[in-house]
């Protein structure tokens, strides 16, 4: 509603008597609008004689539509519930599955939706309706009578006068506040150390009663220095079981302790040994040519497993963070700012191996507390 | 020359009178003598052996042919003897019959140019010429070698196959097998096009920058059944009727988009054109 078109209709709001019986309802719609401020240009009825060939054709069209979204939506509930959808090797109705879902409900969607714009199109009445637009902001005098009004409202409560009132109303409420946000804030606050599972991973030896943790594959057997080539890695995990006897160091519950074990080659392993003097706590974790990084990404947690044999960098598909592995792992391109920590590598007597100790540094992504 | 020490006893002993007891023992020290001559000998043999035991008794006609391929073809980036050109190409001793297969036969070498990463082309080679500068290669210093037959999947057991790809392929080569990007213009390409004997080459190998799966880390019925799962997720059907490149998420979210803004342009324009 518009101000210039209120006042207009509150103008002629005397003549108008609505209790007058030759007024159409027709008549009541026109008068309503145009006290709204609109005034209707041209209206004229989609087929002036009802009952013509032409609009039993238009009809029969709509309904066709809403008909045929019927019969697809009825498509769509047979096929969720008959459809094959177990995965079967080689050309078959499975594959044809999700398909059928998305084709059935997305055609009944579009059926619906057409019917009814074409209801709309072709079948109610041409109209063009103008309304007034609000121009510039509220006259002067509006201004001043509302702001004189409040005002008012304010001199009524006698804030000024009696302020023990504003301020006990105040001390009621802000503890009424607090009991609010209390739920939702509670909740947030969390000492990340109790219990400390950040700074600890599998690898720790506290998990196998103080023995070093087995370096082991992800069928939880051990690796000897053979079972990796020149020029190739491995992913592993701690071999730690439960109870049972399964093996449960690459399941979720140690979902930080993923590590990718790499042979390189002489020269390379020359080049990372010269260097590990960058960061002293990894001079002693490399075991001959072999060196092991945590496998999770310092940027955002994903595995950065995508390792290249020649160029001896570590990459990360999420975001493309590279790693140097001759460099303790520094970061030499993309987000990623931390190097991924170096698992300390020995091998035991027996010739597999072992982890010495934890990572000496958190594994992750961004981490709060890190020197 | 071992007939000469026995000779020599025998021609002083003439100009003495030799009794038997003498005589014994010169024959002892004669035998004792062709036992030390006949242990040294082995002993050299075994030592030096390398190229005059083993390259001398066969060369045979594949190693020749092959080498008269690597002597026109290969020979400027690898260098006369396969040790390499400094800043051109590395050596190939050692890298073994597996190796030559992949590169030649996928016509990844002879090499275009030099670049970030040498892509499958058309091979220059047919299957015995390859087999031929494998076999050379072969030859110089060993290495890894391919099983025989064309079809290396069979047998494989798909389901243990694909939990092998997961864990050790798709990271780089991704879910589909349709490959991926590496750093700086490298990529892992895609398996579309890789037969049995190329994708074992390839573990074997570890071309370029792919990692090397030898046989301790992943035996070879593992690797059989790492090709059988390949194939079989090729040769399967993509859900839906489309791939489009099975590269994933990406080109899928692109042509769903591109598709649908389309098909909603022309709804609006139809809602509300004038009718």
């Amino acid at each position: 509603m518009t101000h210039s078109g209120l006042h207009a209709a509150e103008a002629d709001n005397e003549e108008f008597d609505h209790t007058d019986p030759r007024l159409s309802r027709f008549d009541l719609v026109k008068e309503g609008a145009r006290r709204d401020g609109v005034q209707l240009v041209h209206y004229a009825p989609r087929f002036p004689v009802p009952g013509t060939r032409r609009e039993a054709r238009v009809v029969r069209a709509v309904g066709l539509l809403f008909f045929l979204s019927g019969l697809f939506a009825t498509a769509f509930v047979v096929a969720y519930i008959w459809w094959p959808w177990r995965y079967q090797d080689g050309s078959n109705l499975s594959k044809l599955y999700t398909p059928v879902l998305g084709v059935s409900l997305g055609l009944s969607l579009a059926c619906l939706g057409l019917g009814f714009v074409a209801w709309g199109k072709k079948l109610l009445p041409e109209e063009i309706a103008v309304q007034d637009r609000h121009d510039g902001g509220s006259p002067a005098d509006e201004k001043k009578l509302t702001g004189e009004t409040m005002l008012n409202m304010v001199d009524e409560l006698g804030i000024k006068r009696r302020p023990l009132l504003a301020k006990t109303a105040l001390l009621g409420m802000l503890p009424l506040g607090a009991v609010a946000v209390a739920p939702l804030i509670g909740g947030l606050i969390k000492n990340p150390h109790k219990p400390d599972i950040l700074l600890h991973t599998g690898w720790d030896p506290s998990l196998n009663s103080g023995h070093p943790i087995a370096v082991c594959r992800e069928d939880g057997t051990k690796i000897r220095p053979a079972d990796v080539s020149i020029g190739g890695q491995m992913t592993v995990f701690p071999g730690i079981f439960n109870t049972d006897g399964d093996f449960v160091g690459a399941s979720n519950d140690f979902a930080d302790s993923p590590t990718l074990l790499i042979h390189l080659r002489q020269d390379d392993a020359q080049v990372l040994r010269s260097n590990l003097v960058h960061v002293p706590i990894n001079e002693q974790n490399t075991w001959g040519n072999f060196v092991a990084y945590s496998k999770i990404c310092t940027h955002a947690g994903c595995p950065a497993s995508l390792y290249e044999q020649q160029t001896n960098r570590l990459l990360c598909p999420c975001h493309q963070s590279q790693f140097n592995i001759l460099d303790n792992a520094r970061p030499i391109f993309g987000p990623a700012t931390r190097r991924l920590p170096m698992l300390p590598l020995t091998v035991a007597d027996d010739g597999f191996f072992y982890a010495k100790s934890d990572y000496q540094v958190p594994v992750g992504p961004g981490f709060w507390e890190r020197p | 020359m071992t007939a000469s020490p026995p000779d020599k006893p025998r021609a002083r002993g003439t100009a003495r009178r030799a009794t038997q007891s003498r005589l014994r023992r010169r024959v002892g020290a004669a035998a004792r003598m062709i036992a030390a001559l006949a242990l040294v000998g082995s002993v050299y043999a075994a030592f030096v052996p390398g190229g005059a035991a083993q390259g001398a008794p066969a060369p045979s006609s594949d190693v020749s042919a092959g080498k008269t391929l690597f002597d026109t073809s290969c020979i400027t980036c690898h260098g006369a003897n396969a040790q390499g050109v400094a800043g051109r190409g590395p050596s190939l001793i050692g890298v073994g019959d597996a190796s030559v297969e992949f590169q030649v036969s996928t016509g990844r070498m002879p090499a275009a140019g030099q670049s970030a990463q040498e892509i499958e082309k058309q091979p220059v080679f047919d299957e015995t010429q390859a087999q031929q500068i494998g076999a050379y290669i072969q030859s110089l210093g060993g290495g890894p070698q391919l099983p025989e037959g064309n079809n290396l999947s069979s047998g494989g057991n798909i389901a243990q196959g694909g939990d092998l790809f997961r864990v050790n392929c798709s990271s780089c080569h991704a879910f589909g097998g349709g490959g991926g990007a590496l750093s700086s213009g490298k990529f892992a390409p895609t398996l579309a096009n890789a037969t049995d004997r190329t994708i074992y080459a390839a573990m074997l190998s570890g071309p370029q920058n792919m990692p090397v799966f030898g046989d301790n880390q992943i035996s070879p019925q593992e690797k059989r059944d790492i090709i059988a799962y390949i194939q079989n997720l090729k040769s399967d059907p993509a859900p839906g009727g489309l791939s489009i490149g099975r590269v994933g998420p990406v080109a899928e979210g692109l042509v769903i988009f591109l598709v649908g803004i389309v098909v909603l342009l022309f709804a609006m324009l139809w809602i509300a054109g004038k009718s």
